[in-house]
């Protein structure tokens, strides 16, 4: 039933009623969801979606093309930088300055991506690493992106529709994010896809097979920076307020983490990895909660690690969980899904 | 008569419904829920101490008996600094627990990713532990500020250089940011008053590490008194390396630099010597309020590796104004009345400056910057003070 006959097969989305069926129930679920919840979840969401759109981006970039960038926190800080002053200097309406914003980032995606031509593995790692070191400390300098003290977000306005309210963003975010996913999809599953991933398993089979390795290494750079520009533009209006120190190296392990954790080549991996990370570190210390456990907890990191305990025993479970998800599940939260389904297609063998 | 008990049963509902409609977000008949947020991890970590002070302050409050019966409930969560998680558990704590009003709270960016969401809601905020323009340019009805202005501070000491030192040359060293340039802009404000021009403004970058062009250029100035207004690294580099170069003008420095037992010990006694501004009465002083505090909340409620230290007071300091201003707004405890309460704060005295608030007023910051109040020291010896004026006030 898996037999597949031409390419188009492979780009189709819906290809049996059951997947129509889960489809329709997806999204209804995602747009009953702000409405059943309270609005501290739908921010969470919100934060959630923006993760995933670039852990989405970056995933191209390190799970389909195996190139690795630690910089794409710049991408996203171009992203944001350039949506805000897009709209407050040059008043651009925002869905034309959000694009234009990931255009530039995707400027310099490009150009981070020529020199990944002849570097590799850590040596690439340090140079995406210093971009995006560079990027926050040259926006800092810079009155035009209001240096230190950082921008404010303009109001958000649609047409005739004003979002400030977290569940209005939640809309526009979420379809946003369902198009990007459905763009990555295409791409991933055509011919541009194949050849990224023809780069990632043996470049030089790649090349001697016809892909033109310039062209798609600098093509996944700047695709990737895109999404990560995309997702910057969204968080300023989801902060309303940024400044260079927002956008640290932190920050870019986070969506290598995401990536990783969710599982490499795969498209839903960032998804569930950004959804997973995002939630830990905003609700793990919760875990002093639960009965017992929390004390006890509580009563051990305030005996044998510092004095801000509490969020030490937090990082630490937080490391845990992503050990253990490398440890027993190489391929990430994915591959936890591949093998579930496995397991009931081929059930009861 | 199932009617009856039906009737009746509906009217408790409603009794026991509007008696929980009109009680306040935030406040029980026996708690009040304050929240703070506070980096414990990350790069601010270092300014932790403070969250934890107001949380052995109000440990403290609730032993003497509370507020009107009340006991005070804290939330205190760490946002590493990360103002996106700033504003996760702000809207969390509030949502989902029910904030009465938001005390402190350390960091620019991390409080302006939250301003805007707790003052179109209404929810009272006191003391943020910055001394930033950003709290009270414009004023907010529900915002109140008690960190004396940096702007103050820098025109405090260099009055006191000019006036009582005869210091002829002011340098400033400055951090290129939103604080560093307040710090600026105090100096040559007060400089002009006295008909004089700052010698040398020196820019220092956040990830500058080598300060000998700094100092060159504040030695070429033939500075004889040298304002530091960059982070507490960043100003030892400096006093290190004028050291090294033999440059030794009087440094003077901001109340972030004012622990003095940290930047002794980080800088190895090369600290002494440095004056100071400061916001409030140092933790070792003999004043008796400080005294007391160190005695009954730090002694009894720190934890056990906690330092008694300028950030740990801060904690009470920022603090005193909200605590006197829920006292004072009585049993009857609504935001109304608490923000009516605050801004009937006139000259009160704790550990901190005297605390001036005025009804709201759009035009006017002062009615929400509490404070035009600092005082100068002197850093000895093995990191204590000498205390070299009484609070000054400026106009």
């Amino acid at each position: 039933m898996d037999m597949k006959r031409g390419y188009y097969e492979d780009v189709q989305l819906v290809t049996s009623p059951v997947v129509f069926f889960w489809l329709v129930v997806l999204l209804v679920t995602l747009l009953l969801f702000p409405f059943v919840v309270s609005n501290y979840y739908v921010y969470v969401a919100n934060y959630i979606a923006i993760n995933i759109i670039v852990a989405a981006g970056l995933n191209l970039l390190v799970g389909y093309t195996g190139q690795i960038s630690l910089g794409h926190a710049g991408f996203f800080a171009i992203g944001a930088y350039g949506t805000v002053i897009l709209m407050a200097k040059a008043g651009m309406p925002f869905l034309l300055a959000l694009p234009c914003a990931g255009l530039v980032a995707a400027g310099f995606g490009f150009l981070l991506g020529l020199p990944a031509l002849r570097l590799e593995g850590p040596y690439l790692a340090i140079a995406t690493l210093g971009f995006g070191l560079t990027i926050t400390q040259v926006i800092g300098r810079m009155t035009l992106f209001g240096g230190r003290e950082g921008l404010h977000a303009p109001d958000l306005v649609i047409g005739p529709w004003a979002v400030d309210t977290d569940r209005q963003f939640y809309f526009l975010l979420i379809g946003m994010t369902v198009l990007l996913l459905l763009g990555m999809r295409s791409l991933i599953k055509t011919r541009v896809g194949r050849a990224f991933i023809a780069i990632r398993d043996a470049d030089i089979a790649a090349q001697t097979m016809g892909v033109n390795i310039v062209f798609y290494k600098t093509l996944a750079f700047a695709v990737s920076a895109f999404y990560a520009g995309i997702g910057g533009g969204l968080y300023a209006f989801v902060l309303r307020f940024i400044e260079p120190e927002i956008f640290t190296l932190m920050m870019s392990i986070m969506f290598l983490a995401m990536v990783v954790v969710g599982g490499l080549g795969s498209l839903m991996g960032p998804v569930v990895g950004a959804g997973l990370l995002c939630w830990l570190d905003l609700k793990l210390r919760n875990i002093l909660n639960i009965p017992f456990l929390g004390d006890w907890l509580e009563t051990l990191s305030r005996s044998w690690f510092s004095i801000t305990g509490v969020s030490n025993i937090q990082y630490i479970v937080f490391g845990s969980i992503m050990v253990a998800i490398m440890l027993f599940e190489p391929l990430g939260l994915y591959g936890v899904w591949l093998r579930t389904k496995q397991y009931w297609r081929t059930w009861p063998f | 008569m199932k009617k009856g008990v039906m009737v009746l049963g509906c009217m408790v509902f409603l009794l026991v419904f509007t008696a929980f409609a009109w009680a306040e977000e935030g406040v029980t008949g026996t708690e009040i829920h304050i929240g703070q947020w506070g980096p414990q991890t990350g790069p601010a970590a270092a300014w932790g101490s403070v969250a934890r002070g107001t949380g052995d302050y109000f440990k403290w409050i609730n032993e003497t008996g509370g507020i009107h019966g009340r006991k005070i409930v804290y939330h205190m969560f760490d946002d590493g600094y990360n103002p996106a998680k700033t504003l996760a558990g702000v809207k969390d704590l509030q949502e989902n627990t029910g904030i009465f009003a938001w005390a402190s709270g350390v960091g620019t960016s991390p409080g302006l990713a939250v301003k805007d969401y707790l003052m179109e809601r209404k929810i009272p905020w006191v003391g943020p532990a910055a001394g930033s323009l950003h709290w009270v340019s414009p004023p907010h009805k529900y915002l109140f500020a008690v960190y004396p202005l940096y702007y103050n501070e820098a025109r405090a000491l260099v009055r006191y250089a000019v006036e009582e030192m005869g210091k002829k040359k002011v340098a400033v060293a400055y951090l290129n940011d939103e604080y560093g340039k307040n710090g600026l802009r105090g100096a040559i404000e007060e400089l002009a008053r006295h008909g004089m021009e700052v010698v040398a403004q020196v820019p220092v970058e956040q990830s500058d590490s080598d300060m000998k062009p700094h100092v060159m250029q504040l030695r070429k100035s033939d500075a004889d008194m040298v304002l530091l207004w960059t982070t507490v690294s960043h100003a030892v580099r400096i006093v290190g390396t004028a050291k090294a170069m033999n440059f030794a003008p009087q440094f003077m420095s901001t109340s972030t630099c004012s622990d003095f037992p940290l930047m002794n010990h980080i800088s190895k006694g090369l600290w002494e010597g440095v004056i100071c501004a400061t916001f409030g009465e140092l933790p070792d002083s003999d004043h008796p309020k400080m005294q007391q505090y160190k005695k009954e909340v730090f002694e009894q409620f720190a934890a056990k590796e906690e330092r008694w230290g300028m950030f740990y007071a801060a904690g009470i300091i920022f603090i005193e104004p909200m605590v006197e201003a829920l006292k004072n707004a009585g049993p009857d405890l609504t935001r109304e009345k608490f923000v009516e309460e605050m801004e009937k704060l006139t000259g009160f005295k704790g550990v901190g400056p005297e605390i001036n608030f005025k009804p709201f007023d759009p035009e006017d910051m002062y009615s929400r910057q509490g404070t035009r109040q600092t005082f100068l020291v002197k850093s000895l010896a093995d990191g204590k003070a000498e205390r070299l004026t009484d609070w000054i006030t400026l106009d």
